[in-house]
């Protein structure tokens, strides 16, 4: 049962860490034309993860984290450094990247919802509501 | 969800400022033959900086283009000097039309990430469904 309730952690912190770099995305995009922005972009969710262990778990990796809770990690996003040419006014976004990286957090995202509907499914089937 | 709302909002400011750009644009090609006029230059800012909304983007004060207006031979026109020249305005067509396809691509980008939001948001609601 517990396994279960992780997967849903897991789950929602993949949904979330999706919105993030879709928040991202969106300002990075606004910016495409703003002299001197730098591009934002966050970590890959694998990297919130840890390499091996029996349970998932979510990393803490400051001091205000809650534990199980994968979205706050990620918080700080980094500047991306070798986001396609910087153009002359200083700004380095790139909005075919930006495109690509779009499409893949929609992906993410479906995954997320898909993997919780999937639990809530299985949940439901176990208690005899299907 | 509160990024994507983030998202939402990040992207209509995009919009807005392109809005404003191509509006511009728009007055400088009314006015290429008006005598005297000077083209009108609408900077992008990030609006953070001025305590707005995090990562938006937002057009500062309207500037004019300094360069030189062309002088053109009419000695019929009212207002031509000695040897036949008035005052033309300093607007390149050519200029502003590169400049309202740039502005009309980078709405639509904004768009699409307007629209990607609204899905994500609209995915995620549809997990309450049942």
């Amino acid at each position: 049962m517990y396994e279960n309730l992780s997967l849903f952690k897991t789950a929602s912190a993949l949904a979330r860490h999706s919105a993030m770099r879709q928040a991202l995305i969106a300002e990075n995009i606004a910016n495409a034309d703003t002299p001197g922005y730098a591009a934002k972009d966050l970590p890959e969710f694998k990297s919130t993860m840890p390499v091996a262990g029996l349970g998932i778990q979510m990393v803490t990796t400051a001091p205000g984290h809650m534990t199980g809770v994968a979205g706050q990690a990620s918080v700080q996003a980094a500047t991306q450094l070798n986001a396609g040419d910087e153009s002359p006014n200083g700004n380095t976004v790139s909005v075919e990247t930006e495109m690509v990286k779009s499409s893949e957090v929609r992906q993410q995202h479906q995954l997320a919802l898909a993997v919780y509907r999937g639990g809530m499914d299985l949940l439901r089937t176990a208690l005899g509501r299907r | 969800m509160a990024d994507l709302q983030n998202s939402l909002a990040i992207s209509a400011s995009g919009m807005r400022a392109q809005a404003t750009r191509l509006r511009h644009v728009a007055e400088n090609i009314a006015n290429a033959d008006t005598p005297g006029y000077k083209r009108k230059l609408v900077p992008f800012e990030a609006a953070a900086a001025f305590g707005e909304g995090e990562g938006q983007v937002r057009t500062g004060a309207v500037r004019l283009d300094k360069t030189e207006a062309s002088r053109i031979y009419d000695p019929s026109h009212p207002m031509a000097d000695g040897q036949g020249y008035y005052t033309g305005s300093n607007v390149n067509s050519i200029l502003e039309i590169a400049d309202s396809r740039e502005a009309q691509r980078s709405y639509e980008a904004n768009l699409k990430m307007f629209d990607q939001a609204r899905k994500m948001s609209a995915s995620l609601l549809e997990l309450l469904k049942r």
